[in-house]
């Protein structure tokens, strides 16, 4: 185990990021800016029905229409199952559309419009199968199935299947039936939230050209190695004759990480032999992507002792999964984790399951499953401090994990900080004053964990002692990418605006998973300091030689090297520089070995996914004063105060950034966000007009406090992660302020003015 | 397509009687097309440039005369309206983002006829008149016989609207308009009201106009309001208001919450108006003061 000391002296760096200039004045470039001679538009045909058996399909007028250069559908690509998880897709429609947003057949023309009317012109007709929408419905043994051959499908061999189950899990420790029955107090509770959307400022845009057997792709994706993966599986080519370069991304919140549409388009330009452009509307954005955020059925039972110690928790989860189970085969389990919560829980026995409907395939949208199971957990434990009779921020101090302490799927923690999250956190909020009596302060608790996972980059510096980052890395817009000049700097002694970075192209840089997971700092950074160590060290002995010293005694700093205790004896980095491009060139490659999994003890799961241990974990406590118009329901989200133990802050005002947005997406989550459906499982607000994000004017005064600890086995020098954590929480906490005014909680999400006010009228009717 | 830019209103008006259609702003007509609603007219005549028609001015009677071409963001903004005719710049600050209000006219929001507008109910409360003008000369007519069902007026395919005329405040007048919203930019009303109020020299109600914003097919003037306490008019509105909503289930809320809502927004609207009528300043828009949409530590 490595324990690296963090700098609590200093306060955290500020600066402003590399990409800030050009995304704020308009001269950095996305996918749907570039444009290549001859390009062609592509347009997708869509099945437009939930559950239905293709009986016919015929491209032939769309063939015909003058200025069409390919039209495609599954005849005319391998066929080839995919999933991360479960193998249950396929890039076109074969025989059965199994939600409204599936591709039957893509189109590239000479115009947007000539390869609409084309797609439109495909002749598509249908046999209806049975729409499969309700979750609990959809597990009973008598159900239809979305998938048919779900049992000849492939998959990755932990998943736990079963019919419409695509991925159960469990985690179980004690004996929680036993300890149940023991328990002073029970309380049960059913939360239900409904799924809702990434909605990144960038519709997705894919733009693909063939240069003899080798393509290179443009896209807005999270993920381009994962992207180039899917390529390479679905048109079975190698690796290294697929490239893809993200320009600028505009935005994903998880939203554009795996594989979507560079295949379609790739087989397009192949066919048509001309690049071909793909630019979604809102519209599609909303529809066809099979990554929204997830609706949850959320059971939660838990036994206390009168004092309020926690000794059992039970609980039964159902996820909607979608008509596919794209990267969501391990939300289960995450889930599960998210249900029992970061609390010191003896005796556990929860149940997750991911169930298959006819609804757009759920996905990894910013901490997956976390805010809805954490609104659902925080709701109840608020329910529980009622029950016995403690004030809720007392009752977390009790059960809260901590230091030492063992966590529901029997893991000890290191040192963690979550009891600082919540003091901080709540004093910030000034939690206890006197308050209106249409206003609350609502607290909430959460977790996430780091992830784990091999990264690579490289460190070069040139003759003019000017340096190169070439990373893997992948920018989405939460900055995590743009640290890494500060961690080369600090490296190598020199500033962060020596370096530029290369990133964002699958064939310069070395693997990186993407923007997903919170990893890119946690792993990257790893990768970027272990490759210009190396060049540290180059500098060092070429630093030794010039000023005939020991390696040992040379200092990088400020730009020079020097030998200590000397400052005589100094060198510039730029001179150094010149003098090994003469020579062996500086040159720096770095990955370095992802920490391990920490040992559970006295749990065992099913469906085991890697999610029960969490390495480096982070801690996060949300309070949030909330005012409620009693006459209508309308909530106003007054001020928010959060505390983050994310480990080392490299930059705290990119962190202040992440948590801001974290806080004002869960709010809309909360609040106005979800999506509806009719009862054809179709989606009824797949547009902006329609389907309410927060809005800037909506934006509350939102105070942070890092809490910053050693942590083990982190990031570079103790850091964390930070994209998903600050998403956890939000909701939760103004679910626990609403109820703290009503007197009962809103037991769907969002807790829109509507269903705020049914619960006021079930209030006054008791 | 064609597109001519008119500078004067004689040639605006040509331009209708050859069969184009205005665009003034365009932040329905083109927002419209782009997402399917109707595409765009073969012939478009654009009239933001004609000065006349942009112009706010008071009329010899001490009512006010306001250009079709007003921007929402100059109502808002103008000290006269806020003073006097409140609840129309109460409702053109609640317009869309500043970007919607910079070019989204009065003119347009008027006769593009929206259930969902929101200067409609101010507009109805001060017995306003629109002003239509065509080649064959000019006629003003009431906003209740303008609006006939959603999207559309009574007006003749060649007529402009080139002004709308808002009669003389009463001493002692107040009023307010206010709308359901559950974000504060780029909302529409999910139901809205307006109140004209004027008090009595000892402060009672001596007469008041209530009209109602997405409820029915068009903007509708609540009937049966009589004169009385503060309190009494103001609980009456809410019952007669929801007693005459006529409202639809769709995805912004239900029927039944929106018939509740309405009555909670005419109460308001009409406590608002009497205190405004009473010489107290409540600011612009009032729906930031009076619960919903409230800002962070105002008074409630
Ligand atoms: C993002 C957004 C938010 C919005 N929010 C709101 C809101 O909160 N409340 C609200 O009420 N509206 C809202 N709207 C709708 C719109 O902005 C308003 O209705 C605006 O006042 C329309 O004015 P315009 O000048 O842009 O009209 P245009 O789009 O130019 O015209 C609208 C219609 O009226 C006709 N027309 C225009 N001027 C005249 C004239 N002088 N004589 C005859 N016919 C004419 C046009 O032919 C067209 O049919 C919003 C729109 C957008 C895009």
């Amino acid at each position: 185990m490595t324990v690296t000391e963090p700098h609590p002296a200093r306060p955290a760096p500020r600066f402003v990021r590399a990409d800030g200039p050009d995304k704020v004045t308009g001269s950095g470039r996305y996918t749907a800016d570039l444009s290549l001679t001859g390009v062609l538009a592509a347009k997708f045909r869509y099945a437009d029905v939930s559950h239905a058996r293709i009986t016919r399909l015929d491209v032939s007028a769309a063939r015909a229409m003058p200025g069409v250069m390919s039209v495609l559908t599954a005849a005319d690509v391998p066929d080839v199952r995919f999933g991360p998880f479960v193998q249950d897709r396929t890039l076109f429609a074969t025989d059965v559309v199994r939600f409204e947003g599936e591709i039957i057949a893509a189109v590239a023309a000479t115009t947007a419009e000539i390869a609409q009317r084309a797609a439109d012109a495909i002749v598509v007709e249908f046999e209806p199968l049975p729409v499969v929408t309700d979750l609990e419905a959809s597990l009973a043994t008598d159900a239809p199935l979305v998938h048919g051959d779900w049992a000849d499908y492939g998959s990755a061999e932990v998943v736990v299947r079963d019919r419409n189950d695509a991925s159960f899990s469990s985690i179980t420790k004690g004996d929680a039936a036993a300890a149940m029955a023991g328990a002073d107090v029970v309380v049960s509770s059913r939360y239900v939230a409904d799924g809702c959307h990434a909605a990144p400022i960038e519709p997705r845009a894919v733009l693909a050209q063939w240069e003899g057997d080798k393509v290179t792709i443009w896209t807005s994706t999270q993920v381009p190695f994962d992207a180039r993966a899917g390529v390479c599986e679905t048109l079975k080519l190698p690796a290294n004759r697929v490239r893809i370069i993200v320009p600028h991304l505009g935005g994903g919140f998880g939203g554009k990480c795996g594989f979507h549409y560079e295949a379609h388009i790739a087989a397009l330009a192949r066919a048509a032999k001309r690049p071909v452009r793909l630019v979604f509307s809102r519209r599609e954005e909303f529809l066809a992507p099979d990554r929204r955020r997830e609706g949850m059925i959320i059971d939660i039972t838990t036994g206390m002792r009168t004092d309020g110690t926690i000794i059992a928790r039970s609980g039964w989860i159902a996820i909607d999964n979608g008509a596919y189970t794209a990267d969501a085969g391990f939300f289960s389990q995450l889930a599960a984790m998210h249900v029992a919560g970061p609390y010191r829980v003896p005796n556990v026995s929860i149940e997750a399951h991911l169930v298959y409907t006819n609804h757009q395939p759920s996905g990894s949208v910013r901490a997956p499953t976390a805010p809805q199971a954490c609104w659902a957990l925080e709701s109840h434990t608020d329910e529980l401090a009622k029950a016995v009779g403690l004030e809720p921020v007392a009752f977390r101090k009790l059960n809260a994990v901590d230091t030492g302490a063992e966590g529901p799927s029997g893991q000890t923690y290191d040192e963690i900080g979550l009891q600082q999250c919540i003091d901080a956190a709540t004093a910030n909020a000034g939690y206890g004053q006197e308050l209106p009596d249409d206003e609350a302060i609502g607290v909430a608790i959460g977790w996430w964990p780091s992830f784990s996972v091999p990264s690579g980059a490289y460190v070069k510096i040139d003759g003019d002692g000017s340096g190169q980052i070439i990373t893997g890395a992948q920018e989405c817009g939460t900055g995590a990418v743009m640290t890494l000049r500060q961690l080369a700097a600090d490296e190598l002694g020199m500033a962060a605006e020596d370096f530029q970075l290369v990133y964002q192209d699958t064939s310069v840089a070395p693997y990186d998973m993407g923007a997903t997971g919170s990893q890119t700092l946690f792993n990257n950074g790893r990768a970027v300091v272990n490759a210009a160590g190396q060049i540290a060290e180059q500098l060092r002995k070429l630093a030794a030689d010039h000023l005939e010293a020991s390696p040992d005694d040379i200092v990088l700093a400020d730009g020079h090297a020097s030998v200590a205790g000397t400052p005589t004896a100094t060198v510039s980095i730029a001179e150094l520089a010149g003098i090994a491009s003469g020579g062996e060139l500086l040159i720096g490659h770095g990955s370095g070995q992802p920490p391990g999994p920490p040992p559970l003890v006295g749990s065992t799961c099913v469906g085991d996914l890697g999610m029960a241990a969490f390495v480096a974990p982070q801690f996060s406590c949300h309070a949030v004063r909330v005012k409620l118009d009693r006459d209508t329901g309308v909530a106003r989200v007054l001020a928010v105060s959060t505390a983050h133990d994310s480990g080392t802050i490299i930059n705290e005002l990119g962190a202040l950034g992440q948590v801001e947005g974290g806080v004002l997406m869960g709010i809309g989550q909360a609040l106005t966000e979800g999506t509806t459906y009719d009862d054809q499982g179709k989606q009824r607000n797949a547009a902006m007009l329609e389907y309410k994000l927060q809005t800037c004017a909506d934006a509350p005064p939102i105070n942070t406090h890092f809490v910053q600890i050693a942590t083990p086995d982190a990031g570079p020098r103790g850091a964390k992660g930070l994209a998903e954590a600050p998403n956890v929480a939000t909701a939760a906490a103004i679910s626990n302020a609403l109820a703290a005014i009503i007197g009962r909680p809103v037991r769907r999400l969002p807790m829109t003015a509507e269903r705020v006010w049914e619960t006021l009228n079930e209030e006054a009717a008791r | 397509m064609s597109l001519l830019i008119a500078t004067t209103l004689d040639d605006a008006l040509a331009a209708l009687a050859a069969g184009a259609r205005p665009i003034a702003g365009g932040t329905d007509l083109v927002v419209g097309a782009r997402h399917g609603k109707a595409p765009l007219p073969a012939s478009l005549v654009a009239i933001d440039r004609i000065e006349s028609l942009r112009t706010v001015g008071r009329s010899a009677d001490g009512g006010l005369v306001i250009g079709a071409g007003v921007s929402h963001h100059t109502i808002e903004t103008d000290s006269t309206i806020g003073a006097e005719w409140s609840a129309l710049a109460d409702a053109s600050a609640l317009v869309g983002s500043p970007a919607t209000r910079h070019v989204g006219t009065l003119g347009g929001n008027v006769m593009n006829g929206s259930p969902a507008m929101d200067t409609g109910a101010p507009l109805v409360v001060f017995g306003a008149e629109a002003e239509l003008a065509s080649g064959s000369g000019s006629r003003r007519v009431d906003m209740a016989t303008l609006w006939v069902g959603p999207g559309r007026t009574s007006a003749a395919a060649d007529e402009l609207c080139v002004a709308i005329h808002l009669p003389a405040r009463a001493p002692r007048s107040g009023s307010a308009y206010l709308r359901l919203e559950y974000r504060r930019a780029m909302e529409i009303a999910v139901v809205g009201a307006a109140a004209s109020v004027t008090l009595t020299a000892d402060g009672a109600v001596d007469s008041v106009r209530v009209a109602l914003t997405a409820v029915a097919a068009t903007i509708v003037e609540v009937t049966g309001l009589t004169g009385g306490s503060v309190a009494d008019v103001a609980a009456a509105a809410e019952a007669a208001a929801a007693d005459q909503a006529t409202p639809i289930s769709d995805l912004r809320a239900s029927d039944r919450y929106r018939r509740h809502c309405i009555g909670v927004m005419a109460r308001r609207a009409v406590e608002a108006a009497a205190r405004r009528a009473s010489g107290e300043t409540i600011a612009i828009p009032v729906n930031r003061a009076v619960g919903i949409g409230m800002a962070a530590g105002a008074a409630s």
